[in-house]
């Protein structure tokens, strides 16, 4: 990447703030106008996002796509660099950064059906999208935590307004404890800011900071744990998850898509920034608790969801479970299971994604996700059918798949640090199996249940969403050395203390 | 074609499926000439690829060593080497003898699915995904990746699950589908643990160098056998051993094509594979060889009294696979890797013979009851003559394939482990006892069953011509054994001249004082079944009467897949039922919905607080002066 590519890196936070602005002025009854100004702008965003993960230069400097724009210096505790408006891109983010484009196009597509203010919903949808890349791409502690919360509030109103099922509940349930877990990353970053001393947001100095012990090592072990339970609540870190279940269940479709795919991976990025590049000797610390915690969340969610009969609880659970391997991984404090917690970031939020895309576009003709209604609804929805089972097969963690490649670096570096947490993993991805397969062969296999003959197969937009969805998942798990090299590297040379 | 582009061989199917899964209604026929071109191709490769080797073999060019990979390129690396995962084929005997089997089975039974599943709705989709199992199952036998060969593993896995479940409308075959799945994922558990613990200790998941490691005293003796035994559990689930065979008979629920390809002669043989490509470092740990043989001498006497009661042929079929792979891993137990692959081979032809040979009854009679069939002999000449064949050869009779490859095994067991060779000679007797039970109560006698026999007419030419190639097989391929008829077809000298084990090649000798005894039992339990079960019913009557709480022990399989359910419904899903509930009254309703009624709670008390009435605001003034002049005053003093 040139540095020119650091106004890339300004447009993927600016488009997608800049489209909620722009659909602010159109008019509600212009369907048409909203659906082209989406379409335009999410596929602008796919179309840079694919731009900067395949430029970025993994065997070039860690932060590529520099831009540095001062902000406020020189006032009260801020001293000559203060806040900046400074982003940059590492292999972590540029792989997040993809991982946003396509989810948010997919989102966008299978949202043109909305008939209740379709255009209020995307500007709260668009400012998600932009609050979340702005978490990837800043490298100012201020710029972090603003879009970082800029994304978390629309939530409320998204799944307030257009949800189902006890939305109230699920909306303020999930309000509640995001904006409660932000007190205290709040309080994390400006503890670090005030120890660190140097009167700047700055993350690489902040990083170095951290990383030289001019955060006193005392004060990273008391600030870990604020900043690994403040954004891994958003990431659904056991025991603090029971947000996600309810959130996801009563989440319209495409909110769903870009909060489990998208935005719970900001709080693990959180975790990440925050936690091990900034306070690097507390995340060491505190590095065995954080793969407890994971294994537990992994093996809790798993087995909770064996006795789900809703579709969509399934899968929150799911998440929950998949998310502990995230901690797990990052536990292992060595490259290969790092490594493999960043891809797995990715590796999830595509395929719950497709999971939710499928789960929305059967909902709304049918308004019933009991699995035990369902029977034989590959007759009815071979190509539904079909994707769900890639989207399953994925989560399962079936090599070809991406679910696999994350995982497998994950089981492998988990068995470097602790073996008897490797086995617990890899048996949980045999629970995943069961209550995936008991899934399938209730509601897809066996006889046709005819009172779902009126349900007619998914659309050409969310079918092509599901392709773009399911032709990642393929990819990566065919040919995962882009994703790994980019990750793998920035792992070993931006966080502290890695052991190879 | 030589070894190094052996990477072909999976690469042609996978590319089938490709084309299948995405054309197959717009293409003629539904494309099935794409998948039979296909396979045929990989046969003629394979051929190609065979003699290639035999030359380098015949110079002596070919070393089993590490570095030895006939073709391999980087997949993964992270922290240049730290984690590297190389793609890489190999190619020595055991590997020519897998190809062999996979491709030239694979296209025979290809060719009867053209005859068999002729008029089927998802008849392109049946093509594509038995070619995507012919892909993975190539790949599986041709890698030395570790990495990949689990990957492959899994992949033949996933091919089986939509094949055993491709009649999904049927309740039973969607479970089927998934009990196999499951039960293999289970293994599956075990035999990924292993490849890390091996991969944590050697840094490589490269076979030939792993067993190069082990063999210089790399890893620890227990290390390496908890490894081993983790190792094998995934074979255990694969080649459906005990306590993993449960999924086997289930599996029958697929189409009979499926069964005769993947659940006779290739997929299941790949726990088989997995142990003879590893067996160098399993002769280093005794305790985990001794694992596999009693394991597989377990399985070998309980499945085979499981098939004397089954009345659905293939279930009798699917029995007789588990105990003959069963043999098969006592002869690796046993450390022949000979013996084990040879019996592999002829088992390949004469099993997958007798399942199309079934297939070619259900066909006919839509019945698959061996107590709804009978007398089909006029109908069905050549299969009731194939299937015979292979019956024999199943059988261990004189010539037949089967005799040749179990008189190998027996012959190890008899000089290396007597009571492993009593329980097997009991066995083979039991074989044959059930195997005659299945081709006199299908074929001979008079039909049960008047409906179904009427309308039984013989196969056409498509299905016939894989089963007269395979009963060809069936009756000759155990001749291999002998050195003259290797050097017939090119190589050094029979099959023990060629794979070998322990390296050392040996030459094949008859021994009568294990033949004659054998062969004896054999023929003696032919004849026992033939008294109970060639006259007429009530003597068959009398043998299922002859010990009725005996047979209903093994109509319900030793009451082991009651065991697995009541273990799934109990205490699986009771666990799951604690969590859940844990979830729901802890987390949720005291943890989080708690918390906000305890501060609804206290703003609720709190606010009885502001009164509203000037007097009492006066009054906590008053006191609030009160309280600060005595700490005014104390920190005075």
């Amino acid at each position: 990447m040139t540095a020119s590519d650091g106004y890339v890196l300004l447009a993927l936070v600016l488009i997608p703030i800049g489209t909620s602005v722009l659909l602010m002025f159109t008019p509600s009854k212009e369907r048409g106008a909203v659906i082209g100004i989406t379409g335009l702008s999410s596929l602008a965003m796919f179309v840079l996002s694919v731009y900067a993960f395949a430029m970025y230069d993994f065997e070039g400097e860690q932060f590529q796509g520099m831009l540095t724009i001062p902000w406020v210096s020189n006032v009260g505790l801020l001293g000559e660099k203060g806040i900046q408006l400074k982003l940059g891109l590492d292999g972590m983010a540029a792989t997040l950064v993809l991982l946003t484009g396509i989810i948010t196009m997919a989102g966008t597509w299978v949202s043109w059906k909305l008939t209740h203010r379709m255009k209020d919903y995307f500007i709260l949808l668009y400012l998600v999208a932009g609050g979340v890349y702005g978490t990837w791409v800043m490298l100012d502690v201020f710029f972090f935590f603003l879009l970082y919360e800029t994304a978390v509030l629309p939530m409320y109103l998204l799944i307030g307004v257009w949800g189902s099922t006890r939305k109230e509940y699920g909306a303020t349930k999930l309000m509640m404890m995001l904006v409660g877990a932000s007190i205290l990353i709040f309080v994390g970053i400006f503890g670090a800011f005030s120890a660190a001393g140097l009167g700047t947001f700055d993350m690489e100095e902040l990083f170095r900071a951290g990383e030289t012990g001019l955060i006193p090592r005392n004060t990273q072990i008391l600030l870990f744990p604020m900043v690994a339970v403040g954004c891994g609540t958003l990431a659904g870190m056991w025991p603090f998850h029971s947000w996600s279940p309810d959130g996801h269940a009563s989440a319209p479709t495409s909110v769903s898509m870009l909060h489990a795919g998208v935005l719970m991976k900001s709080g693990a990025w959180g975790v990440i920034r925050l936690g091990f590049q900034m306070l690097p000797q507390g995340a060491e610390y505190w590095a065995p608790a954080l793969m407890v915690i994971g294994i537990t969340a992994a093996l809790y969610g798993a087995i909770s969801a064996l006795r789900q009969t809703d579709l969509k609880l399934m899968t929150g659970f799911s998440s929950v479970s998949h998310m502990g391997y995230v901690f797990v991984g990052l536990g292992t404090l060595n490259v290969i299971g790092m490594s493999g917690a960043v891809l797995q970031m990715f590796a999830h939020g595509v395929m719950t994604a497709l999971f939710f895309l499928l789960i929305g576009g059967m909902y709304d003709q049918s308004h019933n996700r009991e699995i035990p209604n369902f029977s034989g609804m590959a007759k009815q929805m071979p190509i539904w059918t079909i994707f769900f089972v890639i989207a399953g097969l994925a989560s399962l963690g079936l090599p070809g798949m991406s679910g696999f490649i994350a995982e497998v670096h994950i089981f492998i570096g988990v068995f470097r640090a602790y073996p008897v947490v490797g086995g617990l993993a890899v048996l949980t991805a045999a629970i995943t199996a069961t209550y995936l397969l008991r899934m399938f062969s209730q509601a897809f296999f066996g006889e046709f249940n005819p009172r779902w003959s009126h349900l007619r197969e998914i659309n050409y937009r969310e079918r092509a969403g599901a392709t773009v969805l399911a032709i990642t998942i393929l990819t990566m798990g065919i040919w995962p050395a882009p994703w790994i090299d980019r990750v793998a590297n920035a792992v070993a040379q931006t966080i502290p203390g890695v052991s190879m | 074609m030589t070894m190094e582009q052996v990477w072909l061989l999976p690469a042609i199917p996978a590319g089938v499926f490709v084309i299948l899964s995405l054309f197959n209604r717009v293409l003629p026929r539904r494309g099935d000439f794409v998948a039979v071109l296909g396979m045929g191709t990989v046969v003629v490769l394979a051929v190609l690829a065979i003699a290639d080797f035999q030359g380098a073999f015949h110079d002596g060019h070919f070393a089993p060593a590490p570095g030895a990979n006939t073709y391999e390129f980087t997949w993964v690396n992270i922290g240049d080497g730290v984690l590297r995962i190389m793609f890489s084929t190999y190619f020595d005997a055991i590997t020519a003898v897998m190809v062999f089997v996979v491709s030239f089975v694979a296209l025979m039974v290809f060719l009867f699915s053209i005859g068999y599943m002729h008029g089927e709705e998802r008849y392109g989709w049946y093509f594509a995904v038995l070619s995507l199992f012919a892909g993975a199952m190539l790949l599986l036998v041709t890698t030395n990746s570790l990495i990949f060969l689990y990957l492959a593993w899994e992949g033949v896995g996933l091919t089986s699950y939509l094949l055993i479940g491709f009649y999904w409308e049927r309740q039973s075959a969607a479970e089927a589908a998934k009990k196999a799945f499951i039960t293999t994922r289970v293994g599956d558990v075990g035999f990924l643990i292993g490849i890390i613990l091996l991969w944590r200790v050697a840094g490589t998941f490269d076979i030939q160098e792993l067993i190069h490691l082990a063999e210089e005293g790399a890893f620890s003796e227990t290390y390496l056998t908890v490894s081993m035994i983790f190792l094998f559990m995934g074979a255990v689930g694969k080649s459906a051993q005990f306590p993993l065979h449960v999924w086997l008979p289930d599996a029958m629920e697929g189409p009979t094509p499926v069964s005769a390809l993947i659940h006779a002669a290739t997929m299941v043989v790949a726990g088989v594979y997995l142990v003879a490509r590893t067996l160098p470092i399993f002769d280093l740990v005794p305790i985990a060889q001794n694992f596999v043989l009693y394991t597989g001498l377990f399985t070998a006497v309980m499945a085979a009294t499981q098939g004397l009661v089954a009345n659905d042929i293939k279930r009798v079929l699917a029995y007789s696979t588990v105990s003959q792979l069963g043999f098969m891993f006592v002869a690796l137990g046993l450390g022949s890797v000979t013996a084990a692959m040879f019996h592999l081979l002829t088992h390949a032809f004469f099993k997958s013979l007798l399942f199309l040979g079934s297939g070619s009854v259900i066909h006919a009679t839509h019945q698959q009851e061996v107590e709804h069939l009978g007398g089909l002999w006029r109908k069905l000449p050549i299969t009731t003559v194939t299937f015979s064949i292979g019956s024999l050869a199943l059988a261990g009779i004189v010539p037949f394939a089967g005799f040749w490859s179990k008189d190998e095994i027996l012959l190890e067991a008899f000089e290396l482990n007597p009571f492993a060779y009593a329980v097997l000679a009991g066995t083979a007797a039991l074989t044959a006892l059930y195997t005659t039970r299945v081709v006199l109560l299908t074929f001979a006698g008079r039909p049960r069953d008047q409906h179904a026999y009427d309308h039984a007419h013989e196969s056409g030419p498509i299905m016939l011509l894989p089963l007269v190639l395979l009963a060809t097989l069936a009756l000759g391929s155990g001749f291999v054994a002998f050195d003259g008829v290797g050097r017939a077809l090119g190589f050094v000298g029979g099959i023990g001249q060629v794979v070998t084990s322990h390296g050392e090649p040996h030459s094949f000798a008859f021994h009568p004082n294990i033949a004659v005894p054998a062969t004896v039992l054999a023929l003696l339990a032919i004849g026992a079944g033939f008294e109970y079960w060639g006259g007429n019913a009530i003597r068959a009557e009398r043998a299922r009467q002859w010990a009725p709480e005996l047979h209903a022990l093994l109509v319900n399989r030793y009451y082991m897949d009651n065991l697995y359910q009541a273990f799934i419904d109990r205490v699986v899903l009771g666990l799951a039922g604690i969590v859940a509930r844990f979830e729901k009254s802890v987390v949720n309703e005291s943890g989080v919905d708690g918390g906000a009624q305890t501060l609804n709670w206290m703003g609720f008390r709190l606010k009885f607080l502001q009164t509203g009435r000037i007097p009492n605001y006066a009054l906590g003034m008053a006191l609030g002066v009160l309280v600060l002049s005595i700490f005014a005053l104390g920190g005075g003093e």
